[in-house]
């Protein structure tokens, strides 16, 4: 291995990642006080969460009354009862404080005419229990992410939160089971740093490019939780992959459910408003995995539209051309770029898409990464907690609510930042790193980067995602993924004949994608799995084989550990948390999910 | 190559509190000089062909010297404003920008002066 | 003097030329900016003969193909495809735009891809921001109020009040304005630039912020802000259709209206 000098910094808290949770965990520890730098890859307004369209749920109750509580039963609905239920419970009970917090920060949400935030209908979010559907996303037009990120960047800049951009995170240091700092490279100009901490939070985002086709950026390769399985931590409930049933068709790019929740509508062949007959009372604002199969279904059963049927039809045309114009201006745009479509006078082509991965890093509500002791399935990694997309709390459980992300985003960030400060004191001293730490991330960036074998990293990239497409879809059975495992374990072999041709330190973007794809490779594996592995359908894992919910046998979360070296995948389960925070609210039991 | 911050940098010498003015009155002056260039451009027009004395006799009446006095005054106070942001933007070595700055300032008084003086020699003196 | 050519060490030079793929039919020649930080060599214009019939629309999937299939050196910043994140910021054809949503059908002739002007180059196609972003950070981009917010709900803003805000909240920070004013590129230490300003007046004009004079008072500047003359060529380059130019205008009519 070539030497390579190393830069050491030390810190009581690093956040790797600067999305929407990475910035308020941000944000919250430099007003604790504690000495914190953020890591991030990309610029901070160029995270992911600048993509989130439709908005941020909350029971703030602009539009007419509303209860946390019924917030809370919606998305432990959703999530098809897979969610911990406490989790579930502090978020939705905080969510209206972290909205309020949001609008003094200065988000420019959108207006009612009483001069409070706009909320609009989204997909599942009802009142009184299921009765009726609610207008509880709190909407900045239909560029909310954009809003909230920008402005959360905004308020780091306040705070002087030390960032180090363009820093791509190589791995952990763990001692004895301890995440003791971060090891990264500094892309502007090749350097490699030690970054020692007390804490480090991951809030690195999603791996939906472990797919073809998703709305999700080319950067969302999940690279924490790969940090995460290679410090030989398990990842939680990956599986559950979330199709979004509005990407457009060809691109993928995101039309925002807020768009049905405008009053927009799906449509097949036969120009029938399909979701009428899968969901008689939410139709297009059920949740996301019932309109997905409901779409993917349709264009199965040859009521596609388009020359090859395979795709459906988003209407937005009958709407006001100024509701489009105020409340829709982003995806009016994306449709007309993207699909070459004028929203006010033809229908969008859009088809189920990978989103978001439901699945993560598990974590308790504090945000505290968890792994399992003998008997004790809570038990706390010292030293490191992961939030958002990263992580799984769990509260989305099988199927994320949309617009509650957002949500997540902010509420972790602040209970992870708050959290660290009571653990955390201020400037306490580092005990010593071993001699060697981060060694093994170091000789991971040196053997990609001169690595001499014939197939590029693109080939194997797309050859996996290309597998996770076909075998890993809305609709999956017993065989499919059998042969998914086995066709990703001939991708992973693969990665033995990859070559890099750029063999630089400064913005090795060719390197760099080949450490984003090694880490893809894993969530990948893990994913198809911890599929295979659960034999009932629950949320966004439809099994055609096991067509029901299994409670009985399946009602707790999949934890799947990865050894890279021999490709081999262990699973091991946690109960799901059947309790509620406080007594403020009551458990929920499981029910038929119907919408 | 600068070690300092790039927002130290930026922040530089702090805001000059001032250029406000230099940008309203050029525009002032730029409004002014609508009419009064084509009240001058009409007038020569008009005396094309007509001798000296004709063009004495137009420039002594009080009218004339007024507006050709304000004309003068616009059109140099908006000259030297003009090429003041010229060497501004083009000429980024202190030293030479001052001394341009400097010559540039007293030449337009001196030729803005000078005309004035040679219409009140015309109009009072003539 | 402002510089009006490059130095030596930056002319560019032609560089290397990668044929289309046997029986392509339908092709489009690139020609991309190339510079290698590591060796000490001019900067050179690679020409990549890309296969339209397997690529995709935008500009973006061409360079992506290119890096994918044909040359993965080649080194440029891309993450939303979608026109959102502001990371694919380039010269294209000419003018300043994101990659992701230029189609390549609308480029006539040759593919002519530079990095955003007269910024330093990392490496190929990725320009240092650093003095952009301080330049952001140097106007408080935040709310600033005294007022202390009603405690457990929103500030009220009527839907009038929210609607300065629109054309103006949506800007990605992509440079592309700036990079594309000949006065940036003369002054871009001392003026701030279209994207800046049209960032300060975003909180100009927002009625929950209660710090405007002081606002105005750091940009009155003969450069900060008056190095701007209306040449216009921000609001026409702005890939996402807003009007920077209006927003500089707006700020200097409200220096003058707090004086008169």
């Amino acid at each position: 291995m070539a030497a390579y000098d190393i830069i050491d910094h030390t810190y009581d808290v690093i956040v790797v990642g600067a999305g929407g949770a990475g910035l308020r965990a941000a944000v919250g520890l430099a007003e604790a006080g504690l000495k914190t730098a953020c890591l991030t890859k990309v610029f901070p307004t160029r995270s992911h969460t600048v993509a989130a369209q439709g908005g941020i749920s909350a029971a703030l109750g602009n539009m007419g009354q509303d209860d946390w509580r019924w917030h809370m039963y919606d998305t432990v609905k959703g999530a098809d009862w897979l969610g911990d239920q406490d989790a579930i419970e502090y978020m939705c009970k905080e969510g209206p404080a972290a909205i309020i917090e949001l609008e003094h920060y200065g988000v420019p949400f959108s207006r009612t005419d009483a001069g409070t935030i706009y909320q609009r209908a989204f997909g599942g979010m009802t009142a009184e229990f299921g009765k009726r559907i609610i207008q509880r996303t709190c909407a900045a037009a239909d560029r909310t992410g954009h809003a909230i990120l920008h402005t959360l960047y905004q308020q780091s800049l306040k705070h002087d939160v030390e960032f180090f951009i363009e820093y791509f995170s190589l791995g952990l240091i763990m001692e004895n089971g301890v995440c003791c700092g971060v090891m990264a490279w500094n892309l502007d100009d090749g350097t490699v740093h030690r970054f020692r901490a007390h804490l480090v939070i991951l809030a690195t985002g999603g791996y939906g490019r472990a797919y073809f086709s998703a709305t999700s950026a080319h950067t969302c390769t999940g690279d924490g939780n790969a940090m995460v399985l290679e410090a030989g931590l398990p990842l939680q409930d990956v599986e559950f992959v979330q199709f979004h049933p509005t990407g457009i068709y060809g691109s993928g790019v995101l039309i925002t459910e807020g768009a049905r929740g405008e009053g927009g509508f799906l449509v097949n062949s036969q120009g029938e408003r399909y979701m009428e007959r899968y969901a008689p009372n939410a139709k297009d604002l059920a949740s996301r995995d019932v309109v997905s199969r409901a779409s993917t279904i349709e264009i199965l059963e040859g009521r596609g539209v388009g020359p090859n049927k395979d795709h459906v039809f988003l209407h937005l045309d009958h709407l006001d051309p100024k509701i489009l114009e105020e409340r829709l201006p982003g995806i009016s745009e994306s449709a007309h770029v993207f699909a070459g479509v004028d929203v006010t006078r033809q229908p969008i082509p859009v088809i189920p898409t990978v989103h978001y991965n439901m699945g993560g890093i598990p974590t308790n509500y504090l945000g505290e990464v968890l792994i399992r002791k003998g008997d004790d399935p809570d038990c706390v990694v010292p030293g490191l907690m992961a939030i958002g997309e990263a992580a799984c709390v769990s509260v989305h459980g099988a199927n994320r609510l949309g617009s509650n992300s957002l949500l997540d985003l902010v509420v972790f960030g602040r209970a992870a930042a708050i959290r660290a400060a009571q653990v955390v004191k201020p400037n306490t001293s580092h005990a010593p790193l071993k001699a060697r730490a981060g060694d093994e991330a170091v000789a991971k960036l040196d053997y990609y980067r001169h690595v001499k074998g014939k197939l590029p990293t693109a080939a194997i990239r797309l050859s996996m995602q290309k597998v996770m497409q076909a075998n890993c879809a809305v609709f999956r059975t017993g065989e499919v993924m059998a042969e998914g495992v086995r066709k990703l374990e001939e991708v992973r072999q693969s990665m033995s004949e990859i070559g890099v041709t750029d063999r630089s330190m400064i913005w090795n973007s060719d390197l760099m994608e080949t450490l984003e794809l090694d880490n893809l490779m894993q969530q990948a594996i893990c994913t198809m799995h911890a599929a295979a592995n659960r034999k009932e359908s629950r949320g966004g894992h439809a099994r055609e084989d096991f067509k029901n919910r299994d409670d009985a046998n399946w009602m707790k979360h999949t934890l799947v550990s990865y050894d890279k070296k021999t490709g081999k995948v262990s699973i091991d389960y946690r109960p799901v948390h059947a309790y509620t925070l406080t007594d403020e609210v009551e458990y929920i039991p499981p029910k038929a999910r119907t919408y | 190559m600068s070690m300092q911050s790039p927002l130290g940098r930026v922040r530089g010498l702090g805001s000059a509190k001032s250029g406000t003015n230099h940008w309203w009155h050029q525009r002032l002056t730029a409004l002014a000089l609508i009419p009064l260039t084509v009240w001058f451009a009409v007038s020569l027009v008009a005396m094309t062909g007509r001798g000296y004395d004709t063009a004495v006799n137009w420039l002594a009446s009080p009218v004339s010297a007024c507006l050709m006095i304000l004309l003068i005054g616009a059109g140099f106070y908006h000259m030297k404003l003009g090429l003041q942001v010229i060497i501004e933007d083009y000429i980024h070595v202190e030293w030479q920008k001052l001394t341009l700055l400097i010559v540039m300032q007293f030449w337009s008084w001196l030729l803005g002066i000078a005309s004035i003086m040679a219409v009140l020699w015309v109009w009072l003196g003539g | 003097m402002a510089e009006f050519t490059l130095p030596q060490n930056s002319k560019v030079r032609p560089g290397k030329t990668h044929a289309a793929p046997t029986g392509a039919k339908r092709t489009k020649k690139f020609k991309v900016y190339r510079w290698n930080p590591d060796d000490k060599k001019n900067p050179q214009v690679d020409i990549y003969e890309v296969d339209l019939d397997s690529c995709g629309p935008m500009i973006l999937d061409g360079l992506i193909k290119i890096k994918n299939e044909i040359d993965s050196t080649l080194t440029f910043r891309r993450s939303c495809r979608e026109g959102v994140c502001g990371s694919c910021a380039m010269n294209i054809d000419g003018t300043n735009t994101l990659a992701c949503t230029k189609a390549i059908g609308n480029v006539k002739g040759d593919v002519k891809v530079y990095p955003l002007p007269h910024l330093p180059v990392v490496k190929d196609l990725v320009p240092n921001l650093n003095t952009f972003y301080a330049q952001y950070k140097s106007i408080k981009p935040w709310l600033q109020s005294e007022s202390p917010p009603p405690p457990d709900r929103e500030r009220k803003q009527s839907p009038d009040e929210r609607k300065k805000l629109d054309g103006l909240w949506e800007c990605i920070l992509c440079a592309s304005c700036s990079t594309s004013c000949p006065s940036y590129w003369w002054n871009g230490e001392r003026y701030l630039g279209p994207a800046i300003l049209l960032q300060a007046y975003r909180f100009l004009v927002d009625s929950r912020d209660e710090a405007t004079g002081e606002r105005l008072d750091n940009l009155e500047d003969p450069f900060r802000l008056y190095r701007c003359h209306t040449i216009l060529n921000c609001t026409k380059t702005c890939p996402k259709g807003l009007n920077p130019a209006k927003a500089i205008a707006e700020i200097k009519k409200m220096m003058v209206e707090r004086q008169v």
